[in-house]
């Protein structure tokens, strides 16, 4: 390779590495320190010496925030997840050929290889445990905080994601059915929001959300409820701020995957014998899934690091890890706990990241 | 086709008892203000191999589909077996269409996408494989059951498509344009195994096609279509050695048209002759016409060029032309001399090179004459 094309290769590398590497370097640095009351507030830092500074890091803000117990909830489910790789082929392999085709067989071998993987992993877990007793002290947990953070984070995630699933499949599925004409303005319509701050959205909805706010109003004016409903810093509200927050990132991947569908598969479903139900579970739905999968990655993965909405939004119960993370940083000036607080979130999002961009390769290669 | 067996002939469409299978009844189907079928009129029967001929845009498709259910006709009934199948939805048609993209079900290999519609079918799940395995034999495709489409060639393709529509055997086949994507050997090849399925299967087939030798070639009669209207319904020979109009004539193969006016008086040889008068100086050409059109009519004279002889000295024959060689296509086993016989009218002969230096003599700038009997041509008034 001549030198220029070693350049054009070296830039994009040399921005990650401007732009990811070293502030992650620098967090990951942090986050082996200890808090001290200086500027900045942490200790040893540069001017401690270059070689000082390496000297002296240690690992105890990563034990202080229970880090063993998710680097062994993330083992376990990287296990859990190659196990579930292994098994559901053989799962798929064994059930007869002429009836594993449709999408609920498919999501019964799913389960069946997920059952068997969680049972298989809890095994291993549980020997584990009676072996070696002295894995208990990595796994302690001495504040909870900040795993119920990762917990919560994660279902919060996973079920707003499922919601958000639930209401962009339809209206993806709308707007590439709509006539030819139409589906500009529509894709515009669902584009529309990014042309107003994120931050002015998310407000919005405390005013139509709060006790008095224009939901309250008017449910009471035509007489649904008597008493005002508490909706504003509930985890419903903060389900409705992502809801709608993401809601064009699973829209459109669903709708680009729907739209380039050849309408005649349908029709040829329909030939064949399907009624127009059977074809959409049939067809469409297979056929959708790579758009599916990307839409839940695009708003898992920023749901599960989401800070803004659950603090405007949520409640004081609504704890995701992106609000403590907020708090550690500005409230308590613990610099170095916050930054293992990051770099352990990051770590977490690492599997989705990855699994996404796998799905992506997948389609790419059944495209080329 | 040799008609010297009656019994053994196939035509049903001239049996007055005969009931067709398909009876499109003044159907027009419209989009919006846009007319793509217009008032047809047409009975297709049973183990037909009935093509559907025209250019681009002049609604095939569209006739088709209101077969196979996916549009409904603006006015008029189509009846499939005496039935009005218009309120029948395309999953309850015993209707089965090979797509012109084949439409390929892309999640499902070629095993699956076969055996689709069988699995929708009440068929018994353990008679499925078999007859998956029957279809997969007729197309030669055993060796790629497993394979997802994107893994085989246009060709392979192709014939899924053809398996996954023959699978459910129905009583009407529709191909829409289905040999497009092949190149012409695969595409001959083919057709025969098209007409052997359909032989024995025994299912009709309607075949839509832009192709004119295909029709020619695979259909027992043939529908020349133009803008939402048939042209002429007809078998292959009547189309070419008959057309009923210059339309037709001019679709279908190559074909000389000249202009005139029948000649007045009109000088009767017989009963069926007709002079056709189409220059000033030149004498008239002698043809024949089962009904005469009457004298003064303009119509158009169609010769194909295979019935035009070319020779560099004058023959004795109903109709002698002198002209001048312009251009000579050399085809291999046939050579077309593009020869003007009036400043403008250039008249296409053909000769086949049965021998291997034949007509050598004959080159360009060369004076010949063309002759042709007075049966070799047709009078066409439309
Ligand atoms: N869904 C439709 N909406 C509007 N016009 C259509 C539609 N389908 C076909 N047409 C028009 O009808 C005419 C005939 O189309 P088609 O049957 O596909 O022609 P072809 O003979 O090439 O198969 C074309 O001019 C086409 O533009
Ligand atoms: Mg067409």
């Amino acid at each position: 390779m001549n030198w220029r094309g070693r350049l054009l290769i070296a830039i994009p590398y040399a921005w990650l590495l401007v732009l990811f590497l070293v502030p992650f370097v620098i967090v990951l640095k942090i986050s082996l320190s200890d808090i001290a009351l200086a500027i900045p507030p942490y200790t040893p830092n540069l001017k401690d010496g270059f070689w000082p500074m390496l000297s002296v890091l240690d690992l105890e803000n990563y034990a202080f925030i229970g880090a063993g117990a998710v680097v062994a909830g993330f083992a376990g489910l990287v296990l859990c997840i190659a196990m579930y790789r292994v098994i559901f082929p053989r799962i798929r392999r064994a059930m007869l050929p002429e009836t594993a085709d449709t999408i609920f067989d498919s999501a019964a071998a799913a389960l069946t290889a997920l059952a068997v993987a969680i049972v298989n992993v809890a095994i291993v877990v549980a020997v584990l445990a009676f072996l070696f007793p002295a894995l208990n002290a990595f796994v302690e947990i001495p504040d909870f905080l900040y795993f119920a953070a990762y917990l919560s984070s994660l279902k919060i995630a996973v079920i707003s994601t499922f919601l958000t699933l639930l209401i962009g499949y339809p209206i993806a599925y709308a707007m590439a059915r709509a006539a030819q004409h139409w589906r500009p303005t529509l894709l515009m319509l669902v584009i529309l929001p990014f042309w107003t701050s994120f931050l002015i959205r998310v407000y919005a909805w405390i005013g139509i959300l709060s006790t008095e706010g224009y939901l309250n109003q008017l449910l009471l004016s035509i007489g649904v409820i008597s008493e005002p409903l508490a909706i504003l810093n509930t985890p419903i509200a903060v389900y409705v701020g992502v809801v709608y927050t993401y809601l064009p990132f699973m829209v459109l991947p669903i709708y680009a995957t729907l739209d380039k569908m050849d309408d005649s598969l349908v029709e040829a479903a329909e030939d064949l014998g399907c009624t127009a139900l059977s074809a959409f579970w049939l067809v469409t739905a297979p056929l959708s899934k790579p758009g599916v999968i990307a839409g839940c990655f695009l708003v898992f993965i920023p749901t599960l690091g989401e800070f803004v909405i659950p603090s405007l939004l949520g409640g004081s119960d609504t704890v995701m890890i992106g609000k403590v993370l907020w708090e550690e940083f500005f409230n308590n000036r613990d610099w170095p706990v916050a930054s293992a607080v990051a770099v352990i979130l990051l770590m977490i999002l690492i599997i989705p990241i990855v699994l996404f961009q796998r799905n992506e390769q997948k389609q790419r290669e059944l495209e080329g | 086709m040799a008609h010297a067996n009656p019994d053994a002939v196939f035509a049903p469409w001239d049996d007055p008892v005969e009931k067709p299978l398909i009876q499109f009844k003044n159907v027009t189907k419209r989009f919006g203000d846009f007319t793509a079928i217009d008032d047809l009129t047409l009975d297709i029967y049973a183990k037909e191999f009935f093509a559907l001929l025209g250019p681009s845009g002049c609604g095939k498709t569209t006739l088709m589909r209101m077969l196979g259910g996916f549009e409904t006709p603006t006015e008029g009934t189509i009846l499939l077996d005496g039935v009005d199948i218009g309120p029948v939805p395309p999953n309850e048609r015993p209707v089965n269409m090979m797509f012109q993209s084949y439409a390929l079900f892309p999640h499902l290999s070629v095993w699956d996408n076969i055996a689709f519609g069988l699995k929708r079918s009440d068929m018994p799940k353990d008679q499925i494989g078999d007859r998956v395995e029957q279809m997969l034999k007729l197309t030669q495709l055993g060796k790629f059951a497993g394979r997802k489409p994107h893994q085989i060639s246009g060709g392979q393709r192709q014939r899924v498509a053809l398996a996954r529509s023959l699978a459910k055997a129905p009583k009407l086949l529709l191909l829409d344009e289905p040999l497009g994507a092949l190149d012409k050997k695969l595409r001959h090849e083919t057709q025969f195994e098209l007409m052997d399925i359909q032989e024995s299967t025994g299912t009709t087939f309607v075949i839509v096609t832009h192709d004119q030798e295909e029709a020619m070639t695979v259909a027992t009669r043939v529908a020349v279509m133009t803008e939402g209207k048939l042209a002429q319904v007809a078998t292959p020979e009547v189309i070419y050695e008959a057309p009923n109009s210059a339309y037709v004539a001019d679709f279908i193969g190559d074909v000389n048209l000249i202009e005139g006016t029948v000649e007045v008086p009109a000088k009767r040889a017989s009963e069926t002759s007709v002079a056709i008068k189409w220059s000033a100086t030149a004498p008239a050409i002698n043809a024949s016409a089962d009904t005469p059109p009457p004298a003064a009519s303009s119509v158009t004279f169609a010769i194909r060029p295979e019935k035009v002889a070319i020779s560099s000295t004058k023959p004795k024959a109903a109709n002698v032309l002198e002209g001048k060689i312009l251009d000579i296509a050399y085809l291999g086993n046939i050579s077309t001399y593009h020869v003007e016989v009036a400043p403008g009218l250039i008249i296409k002969a053909q000769a086949t090179n049965a021998k291997r230096v034949s007509r050598r003599n004959l080159t360009w700038e060369d004076h010949v004459y063309l002759s042709w009997t007075d049966t070799a041509g047709v009078v066409l008034t439309a």
